[in-house]
């Protein structure tokens, strides 16, 4: 069995996108047990430049996997395109990120390659020199180890959950750099474009508090009391978890996390957010966390700064009162 | 147009979630509630509104899952769905992905759907996983956690075509849009519809109306829809460390919000 592991890099307009380089310490943390080596695919319609910048900063040897058909993103043409190299080289481990676009993909490549699938992997043990990829489940309430059977597995890795080194020194060798060319044009799947964001607002970004609210506030007509908690503060913005704005309660421009937006105030109070990845995954760089949540086993309490196990309706206006 | 929608049941985190004695899944408290997952809801709806615009088109839910799982099926029925099928699995047994999908695969393969919806992910587990599996075993086009679609159909019959419009989201408010040739698989994301409450009508039809319920055999027997070998497994579940630097603030209500404010206060927020 080989023991490759692939991380496949993700680009915006041709640039790197940060997690790209949490996808290679998360790699390369893999690899150290069994000095595996780590080489990365940069798809796109031409990455030559961005791939061999990459193999130069990070001594990776890379892959740019280029032509026609990879000019915009779309599942059937990465699916098609990588499957099609990656069989040939079976890899132990494919590193993918946990973005949009990467849980896309990643289910239906390991399909294709009779490969095991973790989603939503947040780090790794080792036990018997086998490796244990670590993932929550129950909205975070429950963590769980998971091994693969196969020898090829792929991983999706959460954003922000496993941090870059301090700025890694340019690599002394730098690594190589391969081109490989898809001519298959997608059949089923036509891309039409990325539509830009429909409402951008600024408040939450300059924003030094976040007071965010959560399915937890229980009703629409409670919002009244996270937004007078808000106005205690300067500089104070009102966020909220997905489900919220499910509900129709806020807007989406208000929404923190994975698929919203992604923030790191000086205080973040979660108000009834009961703490899944994907709303953590927006707010982890807070600099102070108060979670407000009644259910003591909420997910959000393991990462807050301040606990508080209350009623939000009882203890919001006793905060403002006291 | 034959549209299948797959409908999960899963355990209502809000209340109590505790790992059960093998250590590798849930247990299932005499007082645990189960429904159907939230993102499924938004599927089976958005079918709904797809057979409003297209009348004539035939909606099977299909859920698999133990005997409990008759439950969410029969939900589906009452939301609106015509048919329901069951694929019965004779355990209580957590199931990766990959065998969830090769069971709807093998289920769908010679059922000619024009379309496949799915929840972008289960609410228990967390995979997103199966959706595009199951587009992948049957070879259709898919899309994940799409925010709007739009259905261009021609011809009907075993012999219709056409495409969907689709827009998926992104990071950041952001979307993309592609054209996908049916037959096609969506999995769906929370908020591209408001799921419609159970019409009276529809929750007597569905108590009458008979499931269609199908064993799922064991790895390797040869039953029209049988397990492959799993491809993970769960070594352990644990519930995560309390909390690892910050602390629980103690006291009666005023006392906390009492500690909080000074410690607000402390820090220069108020």
């Amino acid at each position: 069995m080989n023991n490759e592991i692939i991380v496949v890099a993700e680009l915006s307009d041709n640039r790197i996108l940060p997690v790209t380089y949490e996808l290679i310490a998360f790699a390369r943390a893999l690899a150290a047990g069994d000095s595996a080596p780590v080489r990365m695919i940069v798809p796109g319609r031409e990455t030559h430049a961005v791939a061999r910048d990459l193999a130069d900063e990070t001594g990776l040897d890379t892959i740019a996997l280029v032509g026609d058909p990879l000019a915009f993103y779309n599942a059937e043409t990465w699916m098609t395109a990588m499957a099609a190299r990656l069989a040939v080289r079976k890899p132990r481990y494919i590193c993918i990120a946990h973005t949009s676009r990467g849980c896309d993909f990643a289910p239906g490549l390991a399909v294709r390659l009779g490969a095991s699938c973790i989603t939503a992997v947040e780090g790794f043990s080792r036990q018997d020199g086998a490796a244990r990829f670590v993932r929550k489940i129950f909205n975070g309430k429950i963590k769980m180890d998971v091994t693969p059977e196969r020898d090829t597995t792929v991983l999706t890795v959460l954003p922000g959950a496993f941090k870059v080194e301090q700025k890694s020194p340019r690599a002394h060798l730098a690594g190589s750099m391969e081109v490989l060319k898809i001519p298959d044009h997608p059949q089923k799947i036509r891309t039409l474009g990325v539509i830009p964001a429909e409402e951008q607002d600024l408040d939450l970004a300059l924003a030094d508090v976040i007071v965010s609210a959560g399915r937890g506030i229980g009703a629409e007509e409670n919002l009244e009391l996270i937004r007078r908690l808000a106005g205690l503060f300067s500089k104070s913005a009102m966020g909220c978890s997905r489900t919220v704005c499910d509900l129709g309660w806020l807007g989406y421009k208000h929404q923190i996390g994975l698929t919203g937006k992604t923030v790191a105030p000086k205080l973040y109070i979660a108000c009834g957010i009961s703490g899944a990845v994907q709303h953590i995954a927006g707010m982890r760089g807070s600099k102070m966390v108060v979670a407000v949540n009644k259910d003591p086993r909420a997910a959000i309490f393991q990462i807050a700064d301040i606990g508080i196990v209350e009623d939000l309706m009882t203890f919001i206006p006793l905060v403002m009162d006291a | 147009m034959k549209i299948l929608v797959c409908v999960k049941q899963v355990l209502d985190a809000d209340g109590p979630v505790r790992i059960d004695a093998s250590g590798k899944w849930i247990e299932e408290a005499p007082a645990a509630r189960f429904r159907m997952n939230r993102f499924d809801e938004f599927a089976l709806e958005e079918a709904l509104r797809i057979r409003e615009g297209f009348p004539g088109t035939r909606i099977d839910a299909l859920s698999a899952g133990p005997a409990r799982a008759a439950q969410t099926v029969r939900r589906a029925l009452e939301m609106g769905a015509d048919d329901g099928i069951h694929l019965f699995l004779d355990d209580e047994r957590y199931r990766m992905p990959f065998e969830i999908a090769s069971l709807i695969g093998a289920y769908a393969s010679d059922r000619h759907y024009d379309l496949i919806l799915a929840g972008v992910m289960a609410e228990d587990d967390m995979q997103g996983q199966v959706g595009p599996m199951v587009a992948e075993i049957l070879e259709y086009p898919w899309a994940t956690a799409v925010m709007s679609q739009k259905l261009h159909k021609t011809g009907d019959g075993p012999d219709a075509s056409g495409t969907i419009y689709v827009e998926r989201e992104l990071e950041g408010g952001l979307r993309e849009a592609f054209e996908l040739t049916l037959p096609a698989l969506l999995t769906i994301q929370s908020g591209i519809n408001r799921p419609r409450y159970p019409a009276l009508s529809h929750v007597l039809r569905a108590r009458s109306q008979a499931l269609i319920t199908i064993p799922a055999s064991r790895p390797g027997e040869t039953d029209p829809v049988s397990f492959p070998a799993p491809r993970e497994r769960i070594q352990s579940l644990e519930e995560p460390a309390p909390m690892k630097t910050g602390v629980i603030l103690s006291g009666n209500p005023s006392e906390k919000a009492e500690k909080l404010r000074q410690i607000l206060q402390e820090r220069a927020f108020l």
